[in-house]
């Protein structure tokens, strides 16, 4: 059949009145494009989904093989890019798998440049690169660097590609991709303002040498980018080969119904699967950098954030987050913006239902977000740092993943309650590489954290990070190609899963020691400190987060290996003494929150830890069968069998057994215990209500609680309904001086 | 079922078929063979004493590896490491998932370890990336892990250190302390050392494969034995021979048979290869369609693709395998309706043979692609498997009209076009993206179609793709089978280098990479004509030809650079291995994708060694008249086609002669194959008896 072209007026010509003619549509009429029945898919479904499935093959496989191309480790080993395919509007039509953060984020990109007039100056043109890491303008943190290219049909332009790769280095203030030290956007690295890198299907070599001389480890970006452009440039070559078979007509509409498919599947989805109201919940991060190396004074505090989230739910499934009540952007890497809050609710939504393949910027349209001015969510200036936005976006959509849990279990499916993601920290590093030159790298084996557990079975261990499901670690053989460090152990921390009936799944910790150098400088972050970032569900518990770095000088590792001496290889399991403390020569130096302190040299060691998942339902409800295998494979210690679950285990020959007459009284000994403790929540909110009205705060929550309740009139008035306060209840600025 | 097929040195060939006896697979060998011979009046015997060549390929292994019921192993790895066996590669949990899956993470799962945490012990030792010792072995750990591990009474060991690929010295000691325990309890186990099952980087796979290698492949070495003696009881004057991943023959004693593990696509590539040379066709796409999956590769300018980390079981192994791609879509693929947003899909579920479609009559009641061809009158209901299984068309209709045509809201044949149409775009569109990723024209290449199901569903997916020609052969059932008996005795050998080549190097700087290239193929030769001369091969007979894995300097990725020299003679070789890289590489990846400032690496350098062996010949016969024998006409059947009825020609298969045409709409039938050819479309045999498919000239594209 021939399709209904979709009248645009005579007088939309340019790009721009397309963009605002599109934007005109979708207000008028609510649905995308204006398109009141999906025609096409009604006249022939079958012709209408194989142009989809082709399109969508189309740039799964343009990212394979833009992973064949790439030199990161975070591209090929642990897949961190993602291809899709634009409307000329810049609306995503389809996706390929990976970080499916992106759906948005390049499609702001497009909209940005359509909308500052790129189409008169740099001009848009065939072969034509253009690329971009700016936050504001369009992706999630300057790591994630886009690549897009117009398609062009004849004279038209008809759509454009885009690919997306993270980047393990961007010659910020201190090495890596997510620059844990910067707070300013002018210590982030290499920015790359929708700049046009590339005409006739090349990139220019004037950009390229910009890469080589201001990246501590060009290779990455310069390659990937290479791996982008050709990936794109293989995905226009098929479109036009498809608008060959299909007619542009049939191209132009079906494509515009697959987002607005996408917009409905998106409502039906919802509607099917939770149950319309508001739901809330609430996270926490701390961020510890006061008189950390190399702060500056702007930001020298350490940092405490609130992150109440409300979620609604309408008749129709349309789905809307609100941010009211969280805190101010602050001089720190942690800042996110629009762009990368739509990341961090697709990247979620696509796992939890939109998964069937016909994610697109449709499911965008059918959810919405206040994201309120001035605070970390949308910061009212653009100069402010976002490299390490994931520290507050994880625990942000972790929460996001509860409310729907809930909203799941609300409507019996239990098999989709999900705990959801945690925190993943990353280290990065720099200095001299053991071939003698600069080198950096974000190591990405953070991909691989536990994660939450599930409303039927425990979380993944080890497999699992919220902004990318097809998550992965890497060969430690691999990772040490690219880092002065050799792996003395990579192994799973005990009891790092929440404990509940169902456990979220473990995290693991690395240590290694430093060697075939005269200079390393680690950097990490996204660490929580102080408070849980994560929450378990339904009684589970949450996940131990707050993880500290150990690192040795002059560890004598060396000498110990010469003389037979054991070794550490990881933290170990004795809270009271680690076995790096236990088994080095040198004096151990424990930090917590993100390590920026004295670089490292051969020699020394350093040991870091990725986070496991909350767990689900009461611990003591989990079979004692297996806490025993739990304890047999090291993802709980004996100690907290018997002391969290109630659950005695005896261990010997390599055999772990339950001791179930002892197990049954400990249980009982548990439950008559927390009995005992329990108290009437109102007389804990009595009890503790005058310590609010005194102001009797830490000073990070002081000064938590004082900024939510001055960009929230509704986050103050609640708190003073809740605590019973007077309505002039308020708490004084801290002066900063 | 254990199926033997019987070659003559003519390329005649029969099939025997008998029941699978796990305990003792050399019996169910036997009676499949005896079936065989029995169609050439010949007793097991009588063939066996005549034959020149026995291949044997079983799912022993596969099915060992599956169930979990391999071997006690115990495992000695690098202290530190010893995590990695519960932890696994993260994309493990995920790996071989459909694209919902991948993103539907509550799905997610690893699998089940094959050795539980209490049989690994860690030894203190480490060896860095180049070959420094950072840490010395700690003999007594090894020691006593050796002790321990015996006093659990496993059954094989693994020792796995980390860079053994670069160093083995320490995989070697541990193991040397190991035999030494075992000695001195008097306990027989073998060990197993990852750097001599793998020799290559990434530990984690290196790991499965060495495990993976003791657990369920070298424990089922016994049933190769036991099948060599059953065949040589009867007669058989040779060794037993079983084909390796990468589509080589091996005997049964070789020492790495994990490599044989994911045999099932190679029969496929070596007889495309084999047909191919006949027909003057060094590229080639092959194209298998069977019950469950749609399995295609190509080989390019007579090479053939290797996939060096494939997933086995879902464990990520470090295995050169011949690349073959599927998608799960066959005869036998389940077509579900969603019910909220009618998204139509097909799969990843089959229905299988148990409960088989639903027109089976077995008991399925979900509507696969076979209930599709069944509804259209494209499978005869009395001849499915030469009438063995009667199809009943009305429950395959009724079926389908209720859980897909009714939902959608279309006429049950325009939906069972539609579905069955969805599957040939599905397998239309994995070839696309073969092609494209290997930048080639599609009209250099010849297709071949065979499984079960290919001919079936050939017409449409071959449709509009602008090969050189189509092919499907009478025996399209088979082909895999008759492929092995087309292939050589064939190793591969490498070991991971590395070797650097700058764009500015100096002629000292070229020199040592030249040597050290030199010195590691040396080596390697000198295994393989060893390894081969084991197998009775003359050292004269042994064929090398050497390659290079390469990649730009600070890639992840290799491209493997088959090399037509021996040996570095002069500087100007290594230039000649750039330029073949470059070439390569840009016709892979496209020349924007090129980084020649970065300089070049070789992380791997490997020999094939190359044994001719003797193969059936396809016959060549002179051609006959366009018009089949009246005896091949089998009369008419309404068949749905294009959204409308024809009455279709019916001819049997196996009696079209060299010359004969065939027009559509026609469906030649064969007792395990179904070939249909819609109106306008024909097919032609040639002289060695392929089946030619054309499509109509103005039918490059459906609809």
């Amino acid at each position: 059949m021939t399709a209904t072209p979709i009248t645009e007026p005579q007088s939309v010509t340019t790009l721009h009145e397309r963009l605002l003619e599109s934007e005109r549509l979708l207000k008028e009429t609510d649905s995308y494009a204006g398109l009141e029945n999906l025609e096409l898919r009604a006249a022939d479904p079958l012709k209408y989904e194989s142009m989809h499935t082709k399109l969508r093959s189309m740039v799964v496989s343009a990212r394979e093989m833009a992973r064949r191309i790439s030199a990161s480790p975070g591209v090929r080993e642990v897949g961190e890019s993602v291809v899709a395919i634009y409307t000329p509007e810049g609306d995503a039509i389809a996706l390929s798998t990976g970080i499916m953060v992106h759906v948005h984020t390049a499609s702001r990109f497009i909209k940005w440049m359509i909308q500052n007039g790129y189409e008169e100056s740099p001009g848009i043109r065939p072969g034509d690169i253009f690329a971009n890491n700016d936050a504001f303008i369009g992706t999630v943190q300057a790591p994630d660097v886009i690549i897009t290219i117009p398609i062009f049909h004849e004279d038209e332009l008809i759509g454009w590609v885009a690919a997306v790769a993270h980047e393990l280095e961007v010659g910020g203030i201190t090495p890596g991709g997510d620059v844990a030290l910067s707070q300013e956007r002018y210590t982030e690295g290499l920015m790359v303002c929708a700049e046009k890198v590339g005409y006739d299907d090349e990139l220019r070599r004037d950009y390229l040498i910009r890469l080589e001389r201001n990246l501590r480890m060009p290779i990455y970006w310069v390659l990937d980018d290479k791996a982008k452009v050709a990936a794109c440039l293989e995905v226009r070559k098929q479109v036009r080969e498809l608008i060959d078979e299909v007619g542009l007509d049939y191209y132009k509409r079906a494509t515009k119904e697959f987002i607005e498919e996408g917009r409905r599947a998106q409502l039906a989805r919802v509607r099917q699967l939770t149950v319309p109201g508001r739901y809330r919940g609430h996270t926490f991060f701390g961020h510890v950098t006061e008189g950390k190396q190399g702060v500056l004074p702007q930001g020298n505090r350490n940092w405490l954030y609130a992150i109440p989230m409300e979620m609604e739910v309408t008749r129709q499934g349309k789905l809307s987050l609100d941010f009211d009540g969280t805190n101010s952007w602050g001089y720190h890497s942690m800042n996110c913006t629009p762009a990368g809050m739509d990341g961090g609710m697709f990247v979620t939504l696509t796992q939890h239902m939109n998964f069937d393949g016909k994610v697109n910027d449709g499911a965008w349209l059918a959810t919405d977000m206040n994201l309120p001015l001035g605070t970390w969510t949308n910061p009212d200036k653009e100069t402010v740092a976002t490299a390490t936005s994931w520290a507050l976006l994880l625990p942000a959509f972790g929460c996001f993943q509860r409310m729907l849990s809930r909203g799941f279990l609300g409507r019996g499916y239990k098999e989709e309650v999900f705990v959801g993601q945690v925190n993943s920290p990353m280290m990065e590093m720099g200095g001299e590489s053991q071939y003698g030159g600069d080198f950096g790298i974000a190591l990405f084996e953070c991909a691989a954290a536990g994660s939450g557990a599930l409303g039927i079975k425990d979380g993944l261990d080890t497999a699992y990070v919220g902004w990318n499901p097809e998550s992965d670690m890497g060969n430690m053989e691999i990772w040490e190609q690219d880092m002065p460090m050799v792996y003395l152990g990579r192994t799973i921390s005990p009891n790092s899963g929440g404990f509940g009936r169902y456990r979220g799944g473990s995290g693991f910790e690395s240590l290694w020691a430093v060697t075939n150098t005269e200079l390393l400088i680690p950097a990490t972050s996204e660490h929580s400190s102080r408070v849980f970032d994560n929450a378990g569900m339904c009684g589970g518990y949450p996940a131990p987060t707050v993880q500290l770095h150990h690192s040795v000088k002059d560890a004598g590792i060396e000498q110990r290996a010469a003389e037979r001496k054991p070794l550490p290889h990881s933290i170990g399991d004795n809270p009271y003494e680690s076995d790096i403390e236990r088994l080095t020569d040198g004096q151990t130096k424990i930090d917590e929150g993100p390590y920026l302190a004295e670089p490292l040299q051969s020699g020394d060691l350093f040991a870091h830890s990725y986070n496991g998942g909350g767990g689900y339902g009461d611990p003591l409800e989990r079979d004692a069968g297996s806490i025993a295998r739990d304890v047999a494979n090291g993802y709980v210690t004996a100690d907290a069998a018997e002391n969290v679950y109630g659950v005695v285990v005896e261990s010997n020959d390599n055999t772990s057994t339950v001791n179930a007459e002892a197990t049954q009284s400990r249980r009982r000994n548990i439950h008559d215990e927390r009995l005992a403790n329990a108290l009437p929540v109102s007389e804990w909110i009595e009890q503790t209500r005058s310590r609010v009205a005194d102001g009797d705060f830490a000073p990070e929550v002081r000064e938590m609680y004082r900024d939510s309740m001055e960009l929230s009139p509704r986050f103050a008035g609640e708190f003073r309904n809740f605590w019973s306060l007077p309505s002039d209840y308020e708490i004084a600025k801290r002066s900063r001086r | 079922m254990t199926d033997t097929l019987l070659v003559d040195e003519d390329g005649r060939f029969a099939v025997g078929k008998a029941s699978t006896t796990p305990q003792n697979e050399s019996v169910g060998f036997l009676e499949s063979a005896e079936d065989a011979a029995g169609y050439w009046d010949l007793t097991s015997q009588e063939a066996f004493e005549q034959l020149s060549v026995v291949l044997y390929s079983g799912t022993g292994m596969l099915n060992t590896l599956l169930s979990r019921t391999g071997r006690r192993v115990g495992l000695i790895v690098t202290r530190g490491m010893e995590d990695a066996i519960l932890m696994g590669r993260g994309l493990q949990a995920w790996t071989d998932y459909s694209y919902p899956d991948r993103l539907h993470a509550v799905t997610h799962q690893a699998p089940e370890p094959l050795v539980p945490r209490h049989r690994i012990y860690g030894v203190t030792e480490r060896i860095d990336q180049f070959g420094n010792v950072v840490a010395p072995v700690y003999e007594h750990e090894a020691e006593k892990a050796a002790e321990e591990l015996v006093a659990q009474g496993v059954e094989a060991i693994c020792v796995c250190c980390m860079f053994s690929y670069v160093d083995d010295t320490h995989e070697r000691q541990i193991t040397e302390i190991v035999q030494n325990v075992l000695n001195k309890r008097d306990v027989e186990v073998p060990i197993y050392r990852s750097s001599s099952v793998r020799p290559v980087i990434r530990e984690q796979s290196r790991l499965n494969s060495v495990v993976i290698e003791a657990y369920a492949a070298d424990v089922s070495r016994e049933q190769l034995v036991g099948v060599e003696e059953a065949t040589q009881s009867q007669g058989f004057r040779y060794g037993v021979q079983t084909v390796l991943s990468y589509g080589g023959l091996a005997g049964i004693r070789y020492p790495r048979l994990h490599e044989t593990m994911i045999s099932g696509p190679v029969g496929g590539i070596l007889g495309a290869k084999y047909v191919g040379d006949i027909i003057g066709s060094d590229s080639v796409i092959v194209s298998d369609m069977g019950g469950t999956s749609f399995d295609i590769s190509a080989i390019t300018r007579g090479n053939i693709p290797i996939e060096n980390e494939p997933t086995l079981a879902r464990f990520k192994l470090n295995l050169p395998t011949i690349s073959m791609e599927s998608i799960g879509a066959g005869a036998g693929t389940i077509i579900k309706v969603d019910p909220l947003t009618k998204k139509v899909s097909l799969g990843p579920e089959s229905a299988g043979s148990t409960p088989g479609p639903v027109a089976f009559d077995m008991g399925g009641t979900e509507p696969t692609v076979c209930d599709c061809d069944v509804i259209m009158g494209r499978l005869n209901p009395d001849y499915f498997l030469g009438g063995k299984v009667k199809l009943n068309v009305e429950a395959a209709k009724s079926v389908f009209k209720e859980k897909v045509a009714d939902p959608l809201g279309v006429d049950v044949y325009e939906a069972a076009e539609g579905m069955a149409n969805m599957l040939e775009m599905d397998a239309k569109e994995s070839m696309r993206q073969m092609i494209s990723a290997r930048a080639v024209d599609p009209a250099d290449y010849a297709l071949m179609a065979y499984g079960g199901s290919g001919p079936l569903h050939m017409a449409e997916y071959s449709r509009g793709m602008g090969f050189k020609n189509i092919l499907t052969f009478p025996f399209a059932a088979a082909f895999s089978a008759f492929g092995c008996t087309t292939a050589d005795y064939l190793r591969r050998y490498s070991r991971s280098v590395q070797l650097t080549l700058p764009p500015n190097a100096d002629a000292e700087h070229r020199n040592s990479v030249a040597e050290e290239i030199n010195r590691i193929w040396e080596g390697l030769q000198e295994a393989a004509t060893s390894e081969m001369g084991d197998e009775g091969h003359a050292p004269a007979d042994v064929q090398l030809e050497m390659f290079a894995q390469m990649r730009y300097t600070g890639q992840l990725e290799d491209v493997e650079v088959p090399l037509a020299m021996q040996r570095i003679t002069a500087d100007s070789d290594l230039d000649l291995v750039i330029k073949e890289f470059d070439e390569l590489y840009a016709a892979i990846n496209g020349a924007v994708a090129q980084y020649r400032e970065a300089g070049h690496s070789i992380t791997e350098l490997g020999i094939v060694a190359k044994v001719e062996k003797i193969k059936p010949k396809l016959v060549r016969e002179t051609l006959q008249g366009e018009t089949p024998l009246a005896e091949a006409f089998k009369g008419t059947r309404s068949m749905y086609y294009n959204r409308e009825w024809h009455e279709a020609q019916l001819w049997e298969m196996d009696y079209l002669k060299p010359g004969n045409v065939v027009a559509g709409p026609a469906v030649v039938e064969h007792p395990a194959t179904t070939l249909v050819i819609p109106a306008g479309d024909r097919v032609w045999v040639d002289e060695w008896t392929i089946v030619h498919y054309e499509h109509a000239e103005d039918s490059s594209e459906s609809e």
